[in-house]
């Protein structure tokens, strides 16, 4: 690299071949141009997702397999321009110029454009081409463009560029062959490659200069739109119609009264598939983990192993997967809602409400999923691009009532609350779950709003939302989502509660008796660490056992009816065992048991959520400050409860 | 184009927060700070452009417009941040493209 700058221009076959690995090609393009649609349709499931080092945006590669040898595609971010404005501009920029460390630099771009939309996409055509890459642009929504009446002459937008060009359906695998030509072209050294882009000295310094803020920025996209509209002129592109299906649903469902209707029906549907719909198969995952559990404690002889095995793994690892049912069918009903464009709309209905507390609209998505499970919604919460939302979005959305919860609320329920009816067919027991998921809403908008007004202040950021015309979401890409989501929840879920689940074990088991039997559970470690928090807890109610049911419950939430279980030696762990509530019923009076509830609404008792904290918000500052938060609010609440009643 | 100078001949300008549902605009100014007008022009809302509002969105929520044949959402309070002209009139005076 000493003084060949200017190889890589000259002869990009051979430079192609001497790299490590397969050649990389990067997709690039702005959000819902079909990007992902044309990644899944190269790479099938020969994908991966992971983060680029340091930062939360995803990384998404896979290989497509051709004849003459394979090529690694990298899926970048959606943007809309490569100024380092968000972190996933900053991230497609870093990448395509190999500025990312420990990632190097791709040896060709594809620049995926909506043809439906080139008015618009075609601004990021100079950036791109500007990076000096040998480029294909695809121009997807073929099919659409046409129905649409609108068109566009490829060959006339080639020559203008400098590249080549496709026009494709991202969905239709037989209009990819051009895509995948490119691809071969990177073995083969054939001409695609070749064909360089035209690189004028103005473009290239404007793609450099759009950090350097050489130009002022609004004079930059006017420029950008202008030459883009030329392009455009050339390439005779014709615009399509306005979509006829999308104004005719968006009269209904931005409508002023079945706007909020359909909004909150959509809602209802979720919640009713989400805790009625995913019982049954959440059932059979615990019976599934149960069964398995109970086959290899019978396989292998009683040891200390096989204790740490089932009572640690099994028990631990079993509390995340029997909730794999419900967050699968959460993440469903969000692939169908994003891809079918509803989700933009349900974000602007949502937008005024979530605006008054302090959050935004794109907050709206996160908050819903949190009601199945904190992880899988701070992660969603990528969606929200401003940064001070974000944060705010997933400092609260561990209030929201996750289905954690429901265990610990149904065993307290049934020992202390009444079955009677308390107004018309409303029963006290169904009242007091809603206030429990009424208190958890109203301290996640209290909390909001506090953090807005003080470590999140400033002026608000403009709310731009696209909407895309609605389209039917296709049943392989849901999958693949599906699929990936999944992936990412288990690892990130997963690997956290092993921990915990095994150090929990250990302190169950130590120390041990004179042969060498495990200690009673009073006399364990974690019994020991139950007694030496129980004066900070006896203001509460709570005596030393529900102390080790709440240190254990720190792994999780639900962990804790297992734990009171084991200490009151009741044979059966169901919540609804009336040994166990019974049992409670010894050592809570009213008071502490509501006492006991309201801890558990606003206390963040679940590693993997803080565990998911501190990757999203790059490192332990927000998650140390949230737990501190949340375990000072119940404590305070608890308290009061307690001395109330 | 921030200059003053369009204020002696003709009535001030509106804004867009302003121009009533199906009315085609064009933009003439920005007056968002920063940072903040980026993602404005990203999406292909710079001076010059032409806008429609097509659809207000319950409850005083963002309005939906016609941009380049999209459709973004956008806050009242940001488009009371863009000064506009009508098409026609803007035809003379702009180069609307």
């Amino acid at each position: 690299m000493s003084n060949g700058a200017q190889s890589a221009s000259i002869a990009p076959a051979p430079a192609v071949a001497s790299s490590p690995g397969h050649p990389r090609v990067a997709l690039v393009g702005p959000p819902n141009s079909g990007k992902s649609t044309l990644f899944n349709g190269l790479t099938g499931l020969r994908q991966k997702v992971a983060n680029y080092p340091g930062v939360t945006v995803e990384r998404r590669s896979g290989v497509v397999v051709e004849a003459v040898g394979s090529v690694e595609v990298v899926d970048l971010p959606g943007v809309h321009s490569l100024s380092p404005r968000s972190l996933d501009q900053k991230v497609t920029r870093d990448f395509l110029t190999g500025r990312l460390e420990g990632d190097r630099q791709p040896e060709a771009v594809i620049l995926v454009l909506d043809g439906t939309r080139l008015k618009t996409h075609l601004m990021l055509a100079d950036p791109v081409l500007g990076l000096g890459l040998p480029t294909l642009v695809v121009l997807t929504m073929a099919d659409e463009l046409k129905r649409r009446g609108g068109g566009v002459d490829v060959r006339l937008l080639s020559a203008e560029l400098g590249v080549e060009v496709a026009l494709v359906n991202a969905r239709d695998g037989a209009s990819l062959e051009p895509v995948r030509r490119f691809l071969r072209a990177l073995h083969t050294g054939g001409e695609e490659i070749r064909a360089c882009p035209v690189v004028s000295a103005a473009d290239a310094t404007t793609a450099e200069n759009v950090h350097g803020r050489a130009l002022p920025v609004i004079d930059l996209f006017a420029e950008r739109r202008k030459r883009a509209r030329t392009l455009g002129r050339s390439a005779a592109f014709q615009d399509p119609r306005p979509s006829d299906i999308t104004h005719r649903i968006d009269s209904v469902v931005l409508h002023r009264l079945w706007g909020p209707l359909v909004f909150v029906a959509t809602i209802a549907v979720v919640f009713e598939a989400i805790f009625t719909a995913a019982v049954p198969l959440m059932d059979g995952t615990e019976a599934l983990v149960a069964a398995s559990g109970e086959f290899v404690a019978r396989t292998l002889p009683e040891s200390w192993f096989r204790s740490l095995l089932i009572d640690g793994v099994w028990a631990g690892v079993g509390s995340v997967v029997v909730f794999l049912p419900q967050i699968l069918i959460l993440f469903a009903f969000i692939a169908i809602l994003e891809d079918s464009g509803y989700m933009a709309r349900a974000a602007v209905i949502a937008d005024r409400l979530m605006h008054r507390v302090g959050l935004q609209g794109r907050s709206f998505l996160p908050l819903l999923s949190a009601y199945a499970c904190a992880v899988p919604a701070v992660m969603a919460a990528r969606a929200v691009e401003d940064e001070r939302d974000r944060i705010a979005t997933i400092f609260v959305t561990p209030f929201m009532t996750c289905s954690a919860r429901l265990p610990v609320y149904a065993l307290l329920i049934a020992a202390f609350i009444p079955a009677g009816p308390l107004i018309g067919p409303l029963g006290m027991r169904a009242a007091v779950l809603m206030g429990l998921y009424a208190l958890g809403l109203l301290a996640a908008i209290g909390t909001a709003a506090l953090l807005k007004g003080t470590l999140l202040k400033g002026r608000p950021h403009p709310f731009v939302m696209e909407l895309p015309p609605y389209r039917m979401p296709s049943l392989r890409s849901i999958g693949t989502r599906l699929l990936d989501r999944t992936k990412v929840f288990l690892r990130r879920a997963g690997k956290i509660i092993l921990t915990v689940a095994v150090v929990l074990w250990v302190l169950t088991q130590v120390p041990s008796g004179p042969s060498g039997e495990p200690p009673e559970i009073g006399d364990s470690a974690l019994g020991r660490m139950g007694q030496v928090i129980e004066p900070a807890i006896e203001p509460l109610g709570f005596d030393w056992r529900i102390g080790i049911g709440l240190v254990t419950s720190l792994a999780a939430r639900e962990v804790i009816v297992g734990t009171l279980g084991t200490i009151y030696g009741v044979e059966s762990e169901d919540d609804q065992s009336f040994e166990l509530q019974a049992a409670l019923q010894q050592d809570l009076d009213l008071g502490s048991a509501v006492a006991m509830l309201i801890f558990f609404v606003f206390a963040l008792q679940c590693m993997s959520t803080v565990a998911v904290m501190r990757r999203e918000t790059g490192g332990w500052m927000w998650p140390a400050l949230q737990f501190t938060y949340m375990l000072v609010l119940a404590y305070a609440g608890a308290w009061v409860a307690n001395a109330l009643l | 184009m921030g200059s003053r100078r369009d204020s002696a001949s003709k009535p001030a300008d509106r804004t867009l927060a302003d121009v009533p549902l199906e009315e085609e605009v064009v933009v003439v100014r920005m007056e968002v700070a920063g940072e903040d007008i980026e993602p404005l022009l990203e999406r292909g809302i710079v001076p010059g452009c032409k806008v429609c509002p097509v659809r207000h969105s319950p409850a005083g929520g963002p309005t939906v417009y016609r941009v380049d044949g999209h459709l973004i959402a956008l806050r009242r309070e940001t488009a009371s941040c863009l000064c506009v002209r009508s098409a026609l009139e803007a035809a003379g005076v702009l180069d609307a493209n």
